[in-house]
C-alpha cells in the first residue's frame, strides 16, 4: 500500500484537454476572441496591396486611397476594443486554469495519508503549486493561439498560392524542417528543464526551511554558513536555468533562421517576376505580409513545441503531489468558487454508528526511510475505557496510532469497528467517529477560535465546554481579545502549553465517540495535566487511546500496552505490568528514581 | 557589458537595414535591373537576419548571466536580512508569504533585468534609428511620425503610474496565497484527523477570490495599454500612408520610398510593442522592486548593541525588575528580579503559561525587556552585539527544526570544520549509535525535509547533540526532554550532567524529573517570582511552593 507509487502520467496533451474541458465556455471563447484579433490582423495585408496598386494605377477601388485609409483607421480602433474585451477573458481564463490545477493538487494533497508527509519539503511544494501550474497555464492558453495562428497560416497560404504556386511552396519547407528540430530538441529541453525545476524547488524548499528555523539558526549564531549553503543553491540553480534558457533560445535562433532563409529564397524568386511584370509591386507587398504571417507561425510553432515537452516536466512534478489518484484527477472539473456565496463546510454527519468496541489486528507499517515502524500489534478499545500505550522512543507509539487512524498507509492489518471491518481507515476514523490530538500539534494563522473549530459548527457551548475540559479558560480570559485573538504564524502567540491545550480543544470540541491523544503532556506541567485527565473522565463513558509515560495516565488506564522495537512487549493492567514485565517496571522506576531524588 | 552593447548594436543594425535593402530592391526590379545584383540584395537580407539570431542567442547568455548573477545575491541578501529580523516580525510573516516575497517577488525583477536591457534600450535605439531614417528619407513624414511616437510613449507612461500600485496588491495577494498554502501544508496531520479538509477548501477559495480581484485589476491596466499603443499605431499607419499618398501624387516620392515608409511606420509598431510588454513588466518589477525595498528596510526591533565584550568563561546571570510582554498590554513577566552565579544550574518550573519559555527569549536576547535590565556577566545585554551574545549561548527549545540537508550540516548548521569523529562520538553519547550506524551514506545520509523518519523524541535528541557540538558557556534547556521517555531522559540528563560541568545553565522543565540537578529552583507563577532559591533549602522548606509541587509528584507516586 504505497501511496506514492503512481501511476504512469498521462501525455501532456491529456492533460491539456482535461484543462479546457475545466475551464469549459472559457476556452472556446478564449479561442474565438483571439482568433477574430489575430484574423484582423491579415486586413491590413489587402488594403495594403490596394493601396500601393492604386498608386501605380493597377487598381481603382470605388473610394480611392482615401476610403482605404478610413477603413485602416476603423480597423485599428475596432482591434483596440477588441484587446480590451480579449484581456478580460484571458485573465480570468487563465486564473480559472491554474486555479483548478491548484485546487486539484491541494485537494488531493489534504487526501494524502496525514502524518505520511509531503514527497518534498513544504518549499519545494509551494514552488510546484506555482511555477508548475503556471507553466501548464501557459501551455493551454498557447494552444488556442497556436491553433489560431495555424488558421490563418492556412488562409494565407491559400491567398498565396493563388498568386504563385512555386513561390507559396517554398514557403512552405521551413516549416517542415523546423517542426523536425523541435522534435528532436524536445527530449533534451525535457531534461534540462527537469534539472532547473528541481533546482529552482531546491531553493524555494531551503528559503521555506531556513525561516522556518530562524530562532535555531539565530540561537546558533549560523546566520552567515546558513546564507552560505543558501547561495551554493542559488549557484546551482543559475547554472541549471542558464543551460534551459541558451537552449531554448538556439532552437528558437535555429527556428527563425530557418525562417528567415525560406523568406530570402521567396525574395530571389519574386525578382524575376516583378522584372518580368508577373507580379505586381501590390502583390510583392501582400506575399511579403502574409510570408510574415506564415513565418510567425513556423517560428511560433517551434517555439510552442519546446514548451510543450517542457509543460510535459511541469505536469510530471505535479503528479507526484496526487498521492495515489490517477493522473486525470489532476485536471478535473472543480469548483473553484471565485463568485456567488463560499461554500458552505458541510457539518459533520450525525454519528449512527455509536461505539461498543473498536479492535484491530495485526497493524504492520514500517518507515520507506528508516525501516523502523510496528508490527503485528493487535488493540481491543471498549467503550468508557482508557488504553494507554507506552516504551521509549523510537518504540513506535506515534507511528500506532498514525497507522490505526490511516494517518499512515498501514502494509497489514484489520481494523473492526463494532465488528464490521473499516476498510479505509483515514476516511471512516475521522470526527464524528475519532478525534486526535497530535504529538507536534500544528495551529495555523487564524483566530484561536477558527484554530479551535477548523469548520466546525459555532455551538458557544460546546466550544466553552471543550475549552473547560482542555484547562483552557484561564488563558482565554487573559488573552487580548479571548478566543478571538489571532495566535499568529503556527500559534507563536501562544506558549507551547497553550498550544497544546488548544488542540486538545479541537480534538473535545468534535464531540467524537475515540479520542486518540498522542503525549498530550509534553508541554503541560504536572497539576495541569491532572486537571485535564480528571476533567476528561469527570463526565464518564469516555473511550481513550493515548500515548504518555505519565503516571497521572498509566494509573488511570484500564489497559496498558508496552511497545519496544514496534512490536508489543506486553500489555494488561499497571499491576499486572509491574509485576510482569521488565520494560515496564524500567520505564516506571525511571520516573520514579528520578522524582524521588528531587 | 561592452559586449552586450555591441551585440545589440548589430542587432539593431541589421534590423533597420534589413527594409532599406528591399526598398532597393522593389525600385531596381521594377527599373529591370541586374539580376545578379538582385540576388546580392537577397542574400544579403538572408545573411542580416542570421547574424540577428546568433546575436540574439550571444545576447540571451550574457543578459541571462548578469540577471542571474544580481537576482540571486538579492536573494541571498534578503534571506541574510530576514536572518537578522527579530522574532516580531517572524511571528506575523509566515514562511510561504515570505517565499513568495524572497523568490517571487525578485523573480519578476529577474524576468525584467534580463530583458529591459535589450528590450527598452535596444527597442529605443531601434526607434531612433527608423525615425531618422525617416527623416532623411522625408522630413514632414519623419516629423509628423515622431510626434506620433512621442504621444505614444507618453500615453504608455502615464497608465504605467496608475498600474504600480495595482501590481503591489497583485504580488501581496499572490503572496497571502502561498502563505497560506504553506502554512496548511505543514500540518496535514491536523487536518485530516480533525476532518477539516472541507474547512481548507473553502479557505482556498476565500484566498483564491481576493487574488483573482486583485489580478484582474492589475492586468486589465496592462490591456488597457496594449489596447491603446495598437488603436494609436494603426491610426499612425493610416496617417504615414495618407501623407505618402499625397506626397507621391506631388511626385515628390518614388513608389520605392512609399514602400519604405510604409514598412518602417510597420517597425515602429514592433519596438513599441516590445517597449510596451517592457513597460509591463516595468509595472510588476516596479510593484516587487518597492516589496523588496520594504522588505530590506524593515529594521530589527534590537538594536546591535556596540560591542561591550561578554567575561569569558561560564557566565553570571542577573535579571533587575525585568517586565516584558508581546502586546503592550499583556504582560506576560511582572518585574522578575534573579541572580545566578557563573557555573551554577536553575532550574525553572511554573504552571503553563506563566512565563518560562518567554525569560528563556529575554535570555538569548530574542527580545528586549520592556523594562529593566538583563545582564550576563554583569554585563547589560543591549551593548553586547548580539552575535556575541549568542556565540556564548546553548539553546535547545521544545520545537525542533530540521533542514532538507544532511545529517551532519543539520547537526552542525553547516559548519564545515567540526570533524566527523567528534559528531559520531556525540550521537553515541546521547544513545544514537545505533541510528547513526544504520544510516545508509553515514552522515552524508539526507535527513529529508521536516525529518522525514525521526520520531519527535529523536528530533529531540538531535537538537541536544547539536548543543553538545558547540561549547557554550550558558545552556539554555526550553522543555527540551519533554517528549522523551523517562528511560531516555535518563540517559540524556547522564550525558548533560558531563556537559553542564563548568558551565551556567537555565532548565525550564514540567516534570520536576528534569530539574533534579538544578544547583537552584525558580518558581515562576503569572509572571512574578514566586519562590527563588537553592533547590535543597526549598525542598526541605515544607512550607515552599516548590516542596508543595514535590508532595504532588510524590503523593502521586505514593498512591
Amino acid at each position: 500500500m504505497n501511496a506514492d507509487a503512481n501511476p504512469k502520467p498521462l501525455p501532456t496533451w491529456r492533460y491539456l484537454m482535461g484543462m479546457a474541458r475545466s475551464a469549459r465556455w472559457l476556452y472556446p471563447l478564449h479561442g474565438v476572441l483571439w482568433g477574430v484579433i489575430n484574423l484582423s490582423a491579415l486586413l491590413p495585408g489587402p488594403i495594403a496591396r490596394a493601396f500601393f496598386d492604386t498608386l501605380t494605377g493597377e487598381a481603382h477601388p470605388p473610394a480611392g486611397t482615401t476610403g482605404l485609409i478610413v477603413l485602416l483607421m476603423a480597423i485599428a480602433v475596432g482591434q483596440a476594443v477588441l484587446w480590451l474585451i480579449a484581456g478580460f477573458v484571458e485573465i480570468v481564463f487563465r486564473f480559472t486554469t491554474s486555479g483548478t490545477l491548484r485546487r486539484n493538487l491541494l485537494r488531493h494533497v489534504l487526501n494524502r495519508p496525514g502524518a505520511q508527509g509531503l514527497p518534498s519539503s513544504v518549499g519545494d511544494t509551494i514552488s510546484r503549486f506555482r511555477d508548475d501550474s503556471l507553466q501548464a497555464e501557459d501551455g493551454l492558453d498557447w494552444t488556442d493561439e497556436i491553433a489560431g495562428q495555424g488558421l490563418f497560416a492556412v488562409v494565407a497560404f491559400v491567398v498565396l498560392l493563388r498568386i504563385d504556386a512555386r513561390m507559396t511552396l517554398v514557403a512552405i519547407l521551413p516549416l517542415v524542417v523546423v517542426t523536425a528540430a523541435a522534435r528532436r530538441a524536445s527530449t533534451a529541453l525535457g531534461r534540462y528543464r527537469a534539472a532547473s525545476s528541481q533546482a529552482t524547488s531546491q531553493v524555494t524548499g531551503s528559503i521555506g526551511d531556513i525561516l522556518a528555523a530562524v530562532q535555531t539558526v539565530q540561537a546558533a549564531g549560523a546566520e552567515a554558513r546558513t546564507v552560505a549553503h543558501f547561495r551554493r543553491l542559488n549557484e546551482r540553480r543559475r547554472a541549471t536555468m542558464l543551460v534551459d534558457r541558451l537552449v531554448t533560445q538556439a532552437l528558437d535562433a535555429i527556428t527563425a533562421n530557418t525562417v528567415s532563409i525560406g523568406t530570402g529564397l521567396i525574395m530571389l524568386l519574386a525578382a524575376g517576376g516583378l522584372r518580368d511584370g508577373s507580379m505586381t509591386v501590390g502583390d510583392f507587398v501582400l506575399f511579403v505580409a502574409y510570408l510574415g504571417i506564415i513565418a510567425d507561425f513556423t517560428a511560433g510553432l517551434g517555439r510552442f513545441l519546446a514548451h510543450y515537452g517542457q509543460t510535459g516536466v511541469a505536469f510530471a512534478r505535479m503528479d507526484v503531489l496526487l498521492g495515489g489518484a490517477p493522473p486525470a484527477a489532476l485536471v478535473a472539473p472543480t469548483p473553484l468558487h471565485l463568485r456567488g456565496p463560499l461554500p458552505t463546510v458541510p457539518p459533520a454527519p450525525i454519528a449512527t454508528d455509536r461505539l461498543v468496541l473498536v479492535e484491530a489486528q495485526g497493524l504492520t507499517y514500517r518507515h520507506p526511510r528508516s525501516g523502523r515502524g510496528v508490527a503485528a500489534v493487535d488493540l481491543r478499545l471498549p467503550r468508557g475505557t482508557l488504553t494507554v500505550v507506552t516504551g521509549r522512543v523510537g518504540a513506535g507509539k506515534t507511528t500506532l496510532l498514525r497507522v490505526l487512524l490511516g494517518l499512515l498507509p498501514r502494509e497489514a492489518g484489520e481494523i473492526r469497528w463494532n465488528g464490521q471491518v473499516v476498510a479505509d481507515a483515514a476516511a471512516f476514523l475521522v470526527p464524528p467517529r475519532a478525534a486526535y490530538t497530535a504529538q507536534v500539534p500544528r495551529l495555523f494563522s487564524e483566530t484561536l477560535k477558527q484554530n479551535i473549530l477548523l469548520g466546525h459548527p459555532d455551538d458557544p457551548a460546546a466550544l466553552a465546554g471543550a475549552v473547560r475540559v482542555a484547562v483552557l479558560e484561564r488563558d482565554v480570559e487573559t488573552l487580548a481579545a479571548g478566543l478571538e485573538t489571532p495566535v499568529g504564524t503556527r500559534g507563536v502567540m501562544l506558549s507551547g502549553g497553550q498550544v497544546q491545550r488548544a488542540a486538545a480543544a479541537r480534538m473535545l470540541v468534535r464531540g467524537a465517540e475515540l479520542l486518540v491523544i498522542d503525549d498530550l503532556s509534553s508541554a503541560l506541567d504536572v497539576e495541569t495535566e491532572r486537571l485535564l485527565w480528571e476533567r476528561l473522565f469527570a463526565g464518564g463513558d469516555v473511550t481513550c487511546l493515548a500515548v504518555s509515560h505519565r503516571r497521572a495516565a498509566l494509573r488511570r488506564a484500564d489497559h496498558i500496552v508496552v511497545l519496544n522495537e514496534g512490536r508489543v512487549e506486553a500489555q494488561g493492567t499497571l499491576d499486572y505490568l509491574l509485576a510482569n514485565c521488565a520494560e515496564m517496571r524500567s520505564l516506571w522506576h525511571d520516573a520514579d528514581v528520578a522524582v524521588g531524588s528531587v | 557589458m561592452v559586449l552586450l552593447a555591441v551585440l545589440l548594436c548589430g542587432a539593431i543594425g541589421g534590423q533597420v537595414l534589413a527594409p532599406l535593402v528591399a526598398s532597393r530592391f522593389i525600385d531596381r526590379a521594377i527599373a529591370g535591373g541586374a539580376l545578379g545584383d538582385l540576388t546580392v540584395l537577397a542574400l544579403l537580407t538572408m545573411g542580416l537576419a542570421l547574424a540577428g539570431q546568433v546575436v540574439a542567442v550571444a545576447e540571451t547568455y550574457v543578459a541571462e548571466q548578469v540577471s542571474w548573477t544580481a537576482t540571486n545575491a538579492l536573494r541571498a541578501d534578503l534571506v541574510a536580512h530576514l536572518l537578522r529580523l527579530d522574532a516580531t516580525f517572524h511571528t506575523a510573516h509566515t514562511p510561504g508569504e515570505l517565499i513568495e516575497r524572497v523568490d517571487g517577488d525578485v523573480a519578476a525583477l529577474a524576468r525584467f533585468f534580463s530583458r529591459f536591457v535589450v528590450s527598452v534600450l535596444g527597442n529605443g535605439v531601434l526607434m531612433v534609428g527608423v525615425l531618422g531614417l525617416l527623416l532623411v528619407v522625408d522630413w514632414r513624414v519623419g516629423l509628423g511620425l515622431s510626434v506620433f511616437v512621442a504621444m505614444a510613449l507618453i500615453a504608455m507612461l502615464r497608465i504605467r503610474a496608475i498600474a504600480t500600485p495595482a501590481w503591489a496588491a497583485e504580488r501581496q495577494a499572490s503572496a497571502d496565497f502561498y502563505g497560506f498554502l504553506g502554512e496548511y501544508l505543514a500540518g496535514l496531520e491536523d487536518i485530516r484527523s480533525s476532518g477539516a479538509g472541507a474547512f481548507v477548501l473553502r479557505r482556498c477559495a476565500e484566498v483564491m477570490r481576493s487574488w483573482l480581484a486583485a489580478t484582474r485589476k492589475a492586468q486589465m491596466r496592462g490591456y488597457a495599454l496594449v489596447a491603446s499603443s495598437q488603436g494609436l499605431f494603426g491610426l499612425g499607419t493610416a496617417a504615414a500612408l495618407a501623407l505618402s499618398a499625397m506626397l507621391f501624387e506631388d511626385g515628390t516620392l518614388t513608389i520605392g520610398t512609399v514602400y519604405l515608409i510604409f514598412r518602417y511606420t510597420e517597425m515602429l509598431r514592433q519596438p513599441t510593442e516590445q517597449i510596451r510588454n517592457e513597460v509591463q513588466d516595468l509595472q510588476q518589477a516596479d510593484a516587487s522592486l518597492g516589496r523588496v525595498e520594504a522588505l530590506l528596510g524593515t529594521a530589527p526591533r534590537l538594536a546591535d548593541g556596540p560591542g561591550t565584550a561578554l567575561p569569558p568563561g561560564p557566565l553570571s546571570l542577573e535579571l533587575d525588575d525585568v517586565s516584558f510582554g508581546y502586546a503592550a498590554d499583556a504582560p506576560v513577566l511582572r518585574g522578575v528580579r534573579l541572580g545566578l552565579a557563573p557555573g551554577r544550574v536553575l532550574g525553572v518550573v511554573g504552571r503553563t503559561g506563566s512565563g518560562k519559555t518567554t525569560l528563556t527569549r529575554l535570555l538569548a536576547r530574542f527580545y528586549d525587556p520592556s523594562a529593566g535590565v538583563v545582564r550576563l556577566g554583569g554585563v547589560d545585554l543591549r551593548t553586547v552585539r548580539l552575535e556575541a551574545v549568542r556565540a556564548r549561548i546553548g539553546l535547545v527549545t521544545q520545537e525542533i527544526h530540521l533542514f532538507d540537508a544532511s545529517v551532519r550540516d543539520n547537526l552542525t548548521l553547516f559548519d564545515d570544520g567540526v570533524p566527523d569523529d567528534r559528531i559520531n562520538a556525540v550521537l553515541d553519547t546521547l544513545g544514537l549509535a545505533g541510528w547513526r550506524q544504520a544510516l545508509p551514506r553515514g552522515l552524508d545520509t539526507p535527513l529529508g525535509a521536516g525529518g522525514a523518519g525521526l520520531s519527535a523524541g529523536q528530533a529531540q535528541v538531535l537538537a541536544f547533540a547539536r548543543v553538545f557540538l558547540r561549547d557554550p558557556d550558558l545552556v539554555i534547556l526550553d522543555e527540551a526532554s519533554s517528549r522523551l521517555d523517562p528511560a531516555t531522559e535518563r540517559l540524556v540528563q547522564t550525558a548533560l550532567g558531563r556537559l553542564l560541568d563548568g558551565r551556567t545553565a537555565v532548565v525550564v522543565a514540567h516534570r520536576l524529573a528534569t530539574v533534579a540537578y538544578a544547583d537552584d529552583i525558580l518558581v515562576l507563577e503569572d509572571g512574578r517570582v514566586r519562590e527563588h532559591g537553592p533547590r535543597l533549602a526549598l525542598a526541605a522548606d515544607p512550607a515552599s511552593r516548590f516542596a508543595r509541587l514535590l508532595r504532588v509528584a510524590t503523593d502521586e507516586v505514593a498512591t
